[in-house]
């Protein structure tokens, strides 16, 4: 049996290999399943780049959406003629992508930490309410079940929704305490199907699958957040900003995507 | 919670820049809460606003009203840009698959529409009752 490091280098070169005929099927014929795979293919760089970023006050999922947009970007703006590898050209797209996002937001680590904590015990009571009621809570049974006022709620919504400074991996009990990543893995493959039916949109094809799939459940199934929730074992308040996330994403991408290339 | 006897009605102008989107956000998920909202309804309300806004630019400002009314709320967003939200709420026939505007009011409120006014501008008005999925 051959040792490790061997088969590693030949599988590197191998993939390298696949990339850049992906990439001719993409650039060269339009096909956007080449596409779709690539994105595929290289999100475990996205992840491993986003997780250099964690714990700066953005959730994890929210630092790995960011980068996936800048590995689209590179894909599509990769010329077939260069002699690097789409790795090595990918990664200064998805760190300068990851960045911007925190050059932008920046301001908003500013957050008073009593709101921060607030906002990491909402989902969870959010949860048992839930499924103790049967029903998605009223503000006044939330702040009831946190001991605190419907205006600290609506604040501490605002910090998870708008800004995103909490992670959720810091959250006191609840599922939130799960590492984000540990349920991305098993997730993607089984959007596979939904990739297919999200070629044809140019802005929707620039979100991560699971992001796409949310989308499916809510605008298409018409799922309220609960059932989607459920679905794809996150928080209620967690799929609400990826909702919101991805709709701001795939706005500013229609704007960018010229007339005629989404075919 | 609180139940209104009568005609409530709360009516704000403000910056069409990001920076106060939140601020508006705060006071839609304050006035959902006198009704009573739940907190996905309230989310609803919040990102049909959001989304109306989003196309509305980033330039001058936007009156925004709510009433509150028996089952519900009702809000008027604008005067708008026509250009931007005409686009905005087509059907999408003419690109198919993309998820436009009025996909997303048709599924976060009960019902919507758009009036002109005085300036050829336009208006959008939500209704978002509660207790409805």
């Amino acid at each position: 049996m051959n040792v490790p490091q061997r088969r590693n280098d030949v599988s590197g070169e191998k993939a390298r290999e696949e990339d850049r005929e992906l990439l001719r099927r993409y650039h060269d014929r339009g096909d956007m399943t080449a596409r779709e795979e690539l994105i595929e293919r290289h999100l475990p760089l996205v992840r491993s780049l986003a997780r250099r970023y964690a714990g700066r006050g953005e959730a994890l999922e929210d630092i790995e959406q960011v980068g996936a947009i800048g590995l689209i970007k590179a894909i599509d703006r990769f010329e077939l003629a260069r002699e690097v590898s789409l790795a090595t050209y990918a990664t200064p797209n998805v760190v300068g992508e990851i960045k911007r996002h925190f050059r932008d937001k920046g301001w908003a680590i500013r957050v008073p930490r009593a709101l921060q904590e607030l906002n990491a015990s909402m989902s969870g009571a959010i949860e048992r309410l839930t499924a103790r009621l049967g029903r998605s809570p009223s503000i006044g049974e939330i702040a009831e079940e946190l001991k605190t006022s419907p205006e600290e709620v609506l604040e501490a919504m605002e910090v998870g929704s708008a800004y995103s400074t909490v992670s959720l991996s810091t959250g006191p009990g609840g599922e939130e305490d799960l590492d984000p990543l540990e349920t991305i893995g098993g997730e993607d493959e089984g959007f596979e199907r939904s990739e297919q039916r999200a070629a044809l949109e140019p802005a929707l094809d620039r979100l991560p699958p699971r992001e796409r799939e949310i989308l499916r459940m809510r605008f298409e199934e018409g799922l309220p957040q609960t059932q989607i929730a459920q679905r794809v074992g996150l928080s209620q308040m967690h799929v609400s900003r990826l909702i919101r996330k991805s709709l701001q994403v795939m706005r500013e991408e229609l704007l960018r995507i010229p007339p005629g290339a989404a075919g | 919670m609180n139940q209104p006897a009568e005609r409530e009605f709360i009516e704000l102008e403000a910056p069409l820049s990001g920076d106060f989107q939140a601020v508006v956000r705060l006071i839609i998920g304050g006035i959902a809460e006198r009704v009573d909202f739940a907190f996905e309804e309230i989310d609803d309300l919040q990102l049909a606003v959001e989304r109306l806004l989003a196309e509305a630019g980033q330039v001058g400002s936007v009156s925004l009203s709510f009433e509150i009314v028996e089952d519900g709320i009702r809000a008027r967003v604008g005067p708008l840009s026509t250009s931007a939200i005409a686009e905005a709420l087509a059907d999408g026939d003419g690109r198919p698959g993309v998820l436009t505007l009025r996909r997303i009011l048709q599924t976060v409120v009960d019902s919507f529409g758009v009036e002109t006014v005085d300036d050829g501008r336009v208006v959008v008005r939500l209704v978002k009752r509660k207790g409805i999925a």
